[in-house]
């Protein structure tokens, strides 16, 4: 345990100086725990997804690590990134969410709740959080809103889908193909869970099956795929 | 004691992306025509793809000039093939040879990743695909290149080309028709050129089939 505590400090400090493997020239941080997360916008409703692999470098340690989290019914956060760092964020934002819900009386628009991320993320710009979030919410009128920020919060919304994580230049790939403006909910489900798998299954850090949420207005729909378990 | 590092690399990378597919009687190479390096675009006119014999066309990307040395290496063995043998060399013989070419030089490398794309001797299709030093295996399809990590996993999608894992060994060609086949190529670089910076202008389209060998073009996005 001294080990790998001392080697993530290490790695935050001087990450060229410490490798993945042993002897090869080193990677960085966030690849220390590896994911895949990608969000997409349908008709009227939007799909986040994950894989579930949590390893330390290529050790895997769990096949059912929750990298997404609710914040209220019409919206979800995705963490990537080092796990401590998530889990702080989310804890840290969950926290400022239920003072907003006590003041306010009411829930949090996307929007909003993606500048209090990325103000959150820019406090620490010098010593940043080591994770990179991607929002997915329904706005006012139940309009669709996804974006992805970078570790200090350069807040990126787009129209059609963000991607974050290790596998995000296979997951731009796949997506840039299969993506189609105002799919059905059935159909972006689909569409979401054949992009994810298909990227996740060429890159060694991310895995293990994927977890899907598809949100429509009325309801949100939390499915777990089975794809290659490695 | 830190060690000292080179301020000059004999390497460079002209960027591009190239894609090779296998179909039951035909195989589909392409490649995209712009030539790079770093920030820079060099030509927006440059073909990736050499025909190195009569049934074997190879697509690489990575250091041009190290691509054009191997390809004069590979064109001097083939011509001295057909003296001795009086026959061309047939794509399976040709992959071979360019294993060994580039393993030849393991220790000071050729910077280029190819994708050798071809009929057999039974006239079907054949990918073989390479790492920089030589390693390689026939596949259904591939890609190389900058763009090849955004276009490998939606070929593995949509080809859905079995596990050589797998017993029985089962074939490696795709199903496809030759058109869907190039249709599916169009639209993988198209995508590959809305996300990668290296890959775009123009994508060349060799088609090798019974009937011979078929070019086609299609522009990409420019910027």
């Amino acid at each position: 345990m001294a080990d790998t505590r001392s080697a993530i400090l290490r790695r935050i400090f001087n990450p060229s100086q410490v490798p993945l493997i042993k002897g090869t020239r080193s990677s960085s941080i966030f690849q220390y725990n590896g994911s895949a997360l990608v969000a997409m916008v349908g008709k009227n409703c939007f799909a986040i997804a994950s894989d579930r692999r949590l390893g330390v470098q290529l050790q895997t340690i769990a096949t059912d690590f929750q990298r997404i989290h609710k914040i209220h019914d019409k919206l979800f956060i995705g963490l990537f990134g080092l796990a401590t760092d998530a889990q702080t964020l989310y804890q840290r934002l969950v926290f400022r969410h239920k003072l907003y819900q006590l003041r306010e009386e009411r829930d949090m628009k996307p929007e909003t709740f993606s500048s209090l991320v990325s103000s959150i993320l820019y406090e620490k710009r010098f010593g940043p959080y080591f994770c990179q979030p991607v929002i997915g919410g329904l706005g006012d009128d139940d309009k669709p809103f996804i974006c992805t920020m970078d570790s200090i919060g350069a807040k990126e919304l787009a129209k059609d889908f963000v991607v974050a994580g290790t596998a995000s230049k296979s997951l731009y790939g796949a997506c840039e193909s299969m993506f189609k403006p105002d799919m059905e909910p059935e159909e972006l489900f689909e569409t979401i869970s054949q992009a994810l798998l298909s990227s996740v299954d060429r890159d060694c850090l991310s895995g293990w099956g994927g977890h899907v949420y598809v949100v429509t207005p009325t309801e949100v729909k939390e499915r777990i795929l089975k794809g290659r378990m490695d | 004691m830190v060690k000292e590092q080179a301020n000059w690399s004999p390497y460079d990378n002209n960027g591009g992306s190239c894609v090779a597919i296998a179909g039951a009687d035909y195989c589909v190479i392409a490649a995209d025509t712009r030539m790079s390096t770093g920030y820079n675009i060099l030509t927006r006119d440059y073909s990736k793809i050499c025909q190195l014999a009569d049934k074997c066309v190879m697509a690489s990307s990575g250091f041009q000039a190290d691509v054009n040395a191997l390809k004069k290496n590979l064109y001097a063995k083939h011509l001295i093939y057909q003296h001795q043998h009086n026959k061309q060399m047939s794509c399976p013989a040709m992959a071979q040879l360019l294993s060994n070419t580039l393993y030849y030089k393991r220790f000071f490398p050729y910077y280029s990743f190819n994708v050798l794309g071809g009929l057999d001797s039974e006239g079907k299709g054949c990918v073989f695909t390479y790492d920089a030093v030589g390693s390689y295996e026939r596949v259904g399809y591939s890609s190389q290149g900058s763009g090849s990590t955004l276009i490998m996993p939606f070929l593995d999608n949509q080809l859905k080309s079995p596990s050589p894992l797998l017993l029985p060994a089962q074939d490696a060609v795709t199903p496809l028709s030759e058109v869907e086949a190039v249709e599916l190529v169009k639209t993988v670089f198209a995508s590959a050129a809305e996300r990668d910076i290296f890959t775009g202008d123009k994508l060349e389209i060799v088609v090798l089939g019974a009937s011979g060998i078929r070019r086609e073009y299609m522009d990409l996005r420019k910027d």
